[in-house]
């Protein structure tokens, strides 16, 4: 080997080893650097993108919306007489809970956010919303719980500047304590790797090995751990698989990964 | 040869902005155009070892910044005490130097001519780079598992990546020569031949 080549490799084994003993803070503040220097051309790319979507979706949609407008007209009374009686039941239970001096468990303040990247990494499932540090509104921190209209969506992973990543329930990364409806079995539930389907399946473990439960049982929260509020539903159960130490369980999530583009950003537990 | 190594630079981080608007082929199994790895391995070949390890250091620097994912968290804390682990930020530097090591393999071939030597070898130096990552992914995490579509998504991304080669070989070769860098890409230059003389 000619020595500018000897010198040029342990070169390049030492920035290796510098990288590869990089600490999780060096790491974050690498990556929050990185992206806001991609920012502006992500923030751009993001909204000719949606503009791009919104206006196909415009032209596909333009016959159908008179029909839903007036559907939605109906509905938007009757939702303003639901929600009268609603805040009428509400200062009812407030009321009750004062004469109980029952705590306050839950407060889900939750904060809408878009997806605008779907997917951007090989093996990782993750999307990315338009909400960063710098952005208006409520600060978001790292491993807040997302969710979405039919249930549990994933956590924050990282937060950058102006967008932020979530890593999906459909990743092995993201685990959560879950509860079985109707039954005392608390297990593990994460994504598979390798799952390619439109409605990919987590698995649940931990569960006992007597575990009576069902096809078809809804799975929810916990809220131990702290970070998940509890009775958040996850999923369905899909099968069932009895071991001689555990049984494991395969989950249909209840949200559909495919489809989302509206999510919400909920406060954790210990908030 | 200092121009075309920065015009490499730039390349490769306008490969990486494009990057990011590169979607996921899901019909495909998720299999996607690596743009950035295909610079790099181009580019790995057109020059010295020196060169290609410093290419290979941004750029698996810069992928990791990318992509790599945080620390668990959260309900893992207080109820599961064995979090999936995730890649170490900075393997992906390895990987690059690996493949990278693996183009300059045939570089001898290249400046012959032979440049369908060097594209069919971006196919499998990806090839090599996607099961290598995919095999450390299991090994952090555990609990070994290859199914079929996971080699579908290596397959499918390699071969699709591999069918641009050509392209980004070719821009290269106007960067060279804007560049005043000689590839000595021996296929485009007409040799002369001998003239034979009936004495």
């Amino acid at each position: 080997m000619r020595p500018l080549n000897l010198v040029a490799f342990l070169l390049f084994l030492w920035g290796a080893v510098w990288a590869l003993t990089r600490s999780e803070r060096s790491v974050r503040e690498i990556q929050r650097t990185y992206y806001s220097w991609l920012s502006p051309f992500l923030t751009n790319g993001s909204k000719m993108e949606t503009k791009a979507r919104s206006f196909l979706e415009e032209v596909d949609r333009s016959e159908k919306l008179q029909a839903e407008l007036d559907v939605l007209r109906t509905e938007f009374e009757r939702l303003k007489q639901v929600e009268a009686h609603a805040a009428e039941v509400e200062a009812e239970n407030v009321g009750m809970r004062r004469a109980l001096n029952f705590q306050k468990r839950l407060n889900f303040k939750a904060t809408p956010v878009q997806i605008i990247r779907r997917q951007p990494t090989t093996w990782w499932q993750t999307v990315d919303i338009d909400r960063g540090s710098l952005s208006p509104g409520e600060p978001i921190k790292d491993h807040q719980p997302v969710v979405a209209d039919r249930g549990l969506v994933g956590k924050v992973d990282r937060v950058d500047k102006f967008s932020s990543s979530v890593v999906l329930l459909t990743d092995e990364a993201c685990q959560v304590s879950v509860q079985v409806e109707g039954t005392p079995e608390v297990g593990i539930l994460s994504g598979q790797r390798g799952q390619y389907e439109r409605e990919p399946l987590l698995r649940l473990r931990f569960l006992s090995a007597k575990a009576r439960i069902s096809v078809g049982t809804r799975i929810f929260t916990t809220g131990l751990g702290g970070l998940f509020p509890p009775n958040i539903l996850v999923g369905t159960i899909e099968s069932v698989q009895p071991g001689p130490i555990d049984t494991e369980a395969l989950v249909r999530p209840s949200v559909d990964f495919t489809d989302l583009s509206t999510v919400f950003l909920l406060p954790t537990v210990n908030q | 040869m200092i121009r075309y190594t920065l015009s490499l630079l730039i390349m490769i981080l306008l490969a990486l902005v494009v990057q990011q608007f590169i979607p996921a082929l899901t019909g495909l199994y998720n299999s996607r155009l690596l743009l950035l790895t295909l610079v790099f391995l181009c580019a790995s070949v057109t020059v010295g070892p020196p060169v290609m390890l410093m290419l290979a250091f941004v750029c698996g620097f810069l992928w990791d910044a990318q992509n790599a994912l945080g620390p668990p968290g959260g309900d893992l804390m207080g109820v599961y005490k064995f979090p999936a682990e995730t890649l170490r930020f900075g393997y992906s530097i390895v990987l690059y130097g690996l493949i990278g090591y693996l183009m300059q393999g045939i570089q001898p071939l290249f400046r012959e001519g032979k440049w369908q030597v060097s594209t069919f070898l971006v196919g499998v130096s990806i090839f090599v780079y996607l099961i290598s990552e995919y095999l450390l992914i299991n090994f952090v995490r555990g609990d070994f598992r290859f199914p079929l579509p996971t080699l579908y998504q290596i397959v499918f991304t390699s071969a699709f990546t591999m069918l641009f080669s050509p392209l980004v070989f070719w821009v290269q070769f106007h960067i060279a020569e804007r560049c005043g860098y000689e590839i000595r890409f021996e296929g485009l230059k007409h040799k002369k031949k001998p003239r034979r003389t009936l004495i």
